[in-house]
């Protein structure tokens, strides 16, 4: 009952007009920050601390806080809404979490169904949103406390299965997916090693020295290549603009994207739960499980719209299930609630177990207050939509060019190196070439993420045990884990060879 | 209808450069890296120079310095020591208007500081708006043999002191042990039983820490069982979830927990006790382990700083410290003023980098 007093105290506080005008405020920069490549949530909510701490300088202390973390979280979501746009629209992914969308969304973009995946991309997210801040309004406190048990051993495992799980993104090949696989965990080594501080295949390069940037290879397999491959290919002189068909979803495209966003919604938040795993993993295993329950897993990758509604839902609720370490515990679980948490420090409110005691009007009212954004960002997105979708109307010969300069300047904004203009260029030819003979990308780019937290969990387990392997199936979370992932991998063999068993039997 | 086609898709480009070149400037302000800095500053400074000259020795503020905004970098993830130094730092100084161009803070995580100052001592040695917090992780990497940062204090310039911090080790609130030298006869006993977590690698700071009161106390520090994560963030989140059984971290970080119930310090690594949430914690002396530990922390500019950059910032940091408002701060957070201007600071990190030298040899961690 404490709680409804407190939410309807948080609602009353961002209720007001101004708070109500902050959130609003916070949710377009959030959505133009999303649909901009370059600027991702994270530097998003960094430029406008300062921003924020001048527009609230009239106000209480306390009212300042509120009404700046208002801001500065509708910026945070407002970017995982906007995220989706470029990665449908263009094949570009503006953010890290947003790049397992390219996969059917731009493939639906191309059949004129932009407005179909855009639109659900929306309603996945508002759902999403929705869900996660129930979860949070209830769960926070216990499930903070499972998040901290979650050690070394068990995130190894969970990455594990999620590196298992890397055939629900093979194309043709299987080889070919895991050759790609593992050539993403060879490029994630390259750097500063974290836990022991020694430069990997650097060759005293200081731009090495942190590592590739995963956007950089991203933006330059997805976007670039499938710039070269329409200019090689000469699909621009055939002529036929991609039509904007419908904007609003149909009926059928609502009922199949209802269970891969209900199930996003929540694999996404108890991922973004975790300190540290965070939304683009959140956004590949959701695609990946989608595909593997999918009764039709042969459709993924050709746009279908589960493809799009599952990551974009998973992606969303990852940021939700983000703000519980944060809130609850003063752990940062992402980059961006890091940031978040700078703010929070600079108005004196100390992020850490005691905030919810503390400061009950700051956090209650920032509750509350994602209630109205996430409303806000659905009616806002769905006339956005319409006008958005009508950018791939735009004949090729402006489309292109559009897309290599939306690229570039992206990725120079994020990394001021030309080094990474480089990279970008050679990943972009190396995209051509490689999805030209059927290699998928997406498991290089998942190999490339899950690369380093694999590692350093592995490492960080075994100093605890002395060396010794069994801890990973001693801990009872990491052996599920172990055992889904065994599963994952020896099953469809059993079945594979089962199915030839039988049809020997049949010719025989 | 093709007319109308052509001008409305003339209209669509328009916008997208628009908000490109939007996004280019903003990103700018925000992440400040070195090119467009440097690149930068040529063209912008250019005209600016020949118009401040004369005035470049008599006073600062009229030398143009600081034109753009300000980068602060804490050198590892957030929620640690750094990170909070550097942004109580631009706080105040944004709040007292001490420095009148924003001031954000950057974490760059990654080999305890040294990624950051492998990118800062190659790219950065010219650029004036990118300053960084530090502490003796940059003596530390610079002498250690495994993990080896080549680069140290002098390859940047350091502007002041600020604080002094101290080293705690924490145990989870439910832990067996209350006092160090209970845990340390423990581990005496069998160094396998406890796992020692940390916020940076092994040879680091709070390896150092974790390890201190273990060597002193006769324990072989080789044999002490630790585990480094990302910062200091997450290894209290390791201990709270009892994925580790002890940590070293510094008494700062620790306080909002202590004050929570969440865990347990058992000693603090200051010549004398502390004030504040931890004056009931006993110091490593006074639990008979003859061991000590100073984290100063101090900003630090780019090696190559014009005389009127840094006649700035020795000015700016100077009357800092003098102000109620950086006072209030550093109570708030349970940080011990100290300050040393550059000069000071310079000889003193000459002391500290003898004194670490020691050290490390003794543990066979040298260069």
């Amino acid at each position: 009952m404490e709680v409804i007093q407190f939410l309807a105290d948080g609602f009353a506080s961002a209720l007001r007009w101004h708070n109500l005008l902050f959130a609003l405020v916070g949710v377009l920069i959030g959505t133009a920050v999303g649909v901009l490549p370059g600027i991702g949530p994270m530097s998003g909510v960094a430029l406008l601390i300062p921003v924020t701490s001048t527009m609230t300088g009239g106000l209480g202390p306390e009212e300042a806080a509120t009404s700046a973390i208002i801001l500065l979280a509708g910026v945070y979501y407002g970017a995982m809404y906007g995220g989706s746009t470029t990665s449908i629209l263009l094949n570009t992914p503006g953010e890290s979490s947003s790049v397992v969308t390219t996969l059917d969304g731009y493939q639906m973009a191309k059949q004129g169904r932009a407005g179909a995946a855009l639109s659900i991309s929306a309603i996945g997210s508002f759902v999403a949103g929705i869900i996660a801040l129930i979860a949070l309004v209830l769960v926070a406190e216990p499930l903070s406390n499972v998040a901290v048990k979650f050690g070394p051993a068990e995130y190894f495992s969970l990455m594990l299965l999620g590196l298992a799980a890397v055939s629900g993104l093979a194309g043709k090949s299987m080889t070919k997916a895991l050759m790609m696989t593992v050539f993403g965990l060879l490029l994630a080594t390259i750097g500063m090693d974290n836990v022991s501080g020694v430069a990997r295949f650097t060759y005293g390069l200081a731009v090495l020295y942190s590592g590739l940037e995963f956007l950089t290879i991203a933006v330059g397999l997805f976007a670039l290549g499938e710039v070269f491959k329409t200019i090689i290919g000469r699909e621009y002189a055939v002529g036929t603009i991609a039509r904007v068909g419908r904007i609003l979803p149909t009926r059928q495209d609502l009922k199949d994207s209802a269970g891969p966003i209900a199930r996003g919604s929540l694999l996404g938040f108890f991922i973004g739960v975790l300190p540290g795993a965070g939304a683009t993993l959140a956004s590949f295993f959701s695609y990946i499980m989608e595909k593997k329950i999918s009764k039709n897993p042969q459709k993924f990758g050709t746009g279908a719209i589960e493809g799009v509604a599952a990551p974009e839902s998973a992606n969303n609720a990852a940021s939700g299930g983000a703000m519980i370490p944060l809130l609850t515990l003063g752990i940062p679980g992402s980059g961006t609630t890091a940031i978040l948490m700078g703010a929070l420090i600079m108005y004196n409110v100390q992020p850490g177990p005691l905030l919810f005691d503390e400061h009950p009007e700051v956090v209650w009212g920032l509750i509350a207050s994602m209630f109205i954004g996430n409303l806000m960002l659905l009616v806002l997105n769905m006339p956005l939509v319409k006008l958005f979708a009508k950018i791939i109307e735009t004949p090729p010969k402006y489309l292109l060019p559009i897309i290599v300069a939306i690229s570039v300047f992206g990725v120079y904004a994020v990394q001021y190196s030309t080094f990474d203009l480089m990279l970008l260029i050679a990943c972009g030819i190396a995209g051509y070439f490689l999805a030209k003979n059927d290699f998928p990308l997406a498991p290089l780019v998942l190999g490339l993420v899950l690369g380093p937290m694999i590692e350093n969990n592995m490492r960080r387990a075994l100093t605890g045990s002395d060396g010794d392997f069994s801890i990973f199936v001693a801990k009872p979370i990491s052996a599920v884990f172990l055992i889904a992932a065994a599963l994952w991998l020896v099953v469809p063999l059993l079945l594979k060879l089962r199915g030839k068993k039988v049809l020997i039997n049949e010719e025989g | 209808m093709q007319r109308a086609k052509f001008r409305w898709t003339w209209g669509i480009v328009v916008t997208v450069v628009a908000l490109l070149l939007s996004a280019c400037g903003s990103g700018g302000n925000n992440a400040s890296n070195n090119q467009a800095a440097a690149g930068g500053e040529k063209a912008a400074n250019a005209p600016a120079n020949a118009a401040e000259k004369p005035a470049e020795e008599t006073a600062t503020a009229a030398s143009g310095y600081p034109e753009k905004p300000i980068v602060v970098v804490a050198p590892s993830g957030a929620g640690g020591g750094w990170d909070k130094t550097a942004r109580a730092l631009t706080k105040v100084l944004a709040e007292t208007k001490l420095v009148g161009q924003t001031m954000t803070v950057e974490n760059k995580p990654g080999g305890g500081g040294a990624v950051f100052m492998a990118e800062y001592a190659t790219q950065e040695t010219k650029n004036p708006y990118k300053l960084f917090v530090s502490s003796p992780p940059i003596l530390i990497n610079n002498l250690k043999k495994e993990g080896n940062s080549p680069f140290g204090y002098k390859d940047s310039t350091p502007l002041a002191q600020l604080t002094k911090d101290f080293g705690a080790i924490v145990v989870g609130a439910d832990s067996p042990y209350s006092d160090i030298k209970a845990l340390l006869a423990d581990m005496k006993a069998d160094p396998k039983k406890l796992t020692v977590a940390g916020g940076s690698a092994p040879g680091s700071m709070d390896h150092l820490i974790a390890v201190l009161p273990a060597y002193k106390f006769g324990i072989d520090p080789k044999a002490v069982k630790y585990v480094s994560y990302d910062g200091g963030g997450e290894a209290v989140a390791a201990l709270l979830g009892g994925n580790a059984d002890v940590i070293a971290t510094d008494v700062s970080s620790v306080a909002e927990y202590l004050k929570a119930g969440k865990v347990k310090v058992l000693a603090v690594t200051s010549a004398e006790r502390l004030g504040g949430d931890v004056k009931d914690v006993p110091t490593l002396k006074e639990s008979g382990v003859d061991a000590e530990f100073t984290i100063w922390r101090g900003v630090f500019g780019p090696k190559e700083m014009k005389e009127n950059e840094l006649v700035y910032w020795q000015q700016t940091l100077t009357a800092l410290n003098d102000t109620p408002e950086w006072k209030a701060e550093l109570q708030a957070n349970a940080w011990e003023s100290e300050f040393k201007g550059s000069e000071d600071f310079i000889a003193f990190l000459g002391e500290q980098e003898v004194l670490i030298k020691d050290l490390l040899t003794a543990l066979g961690m040298a260069k």
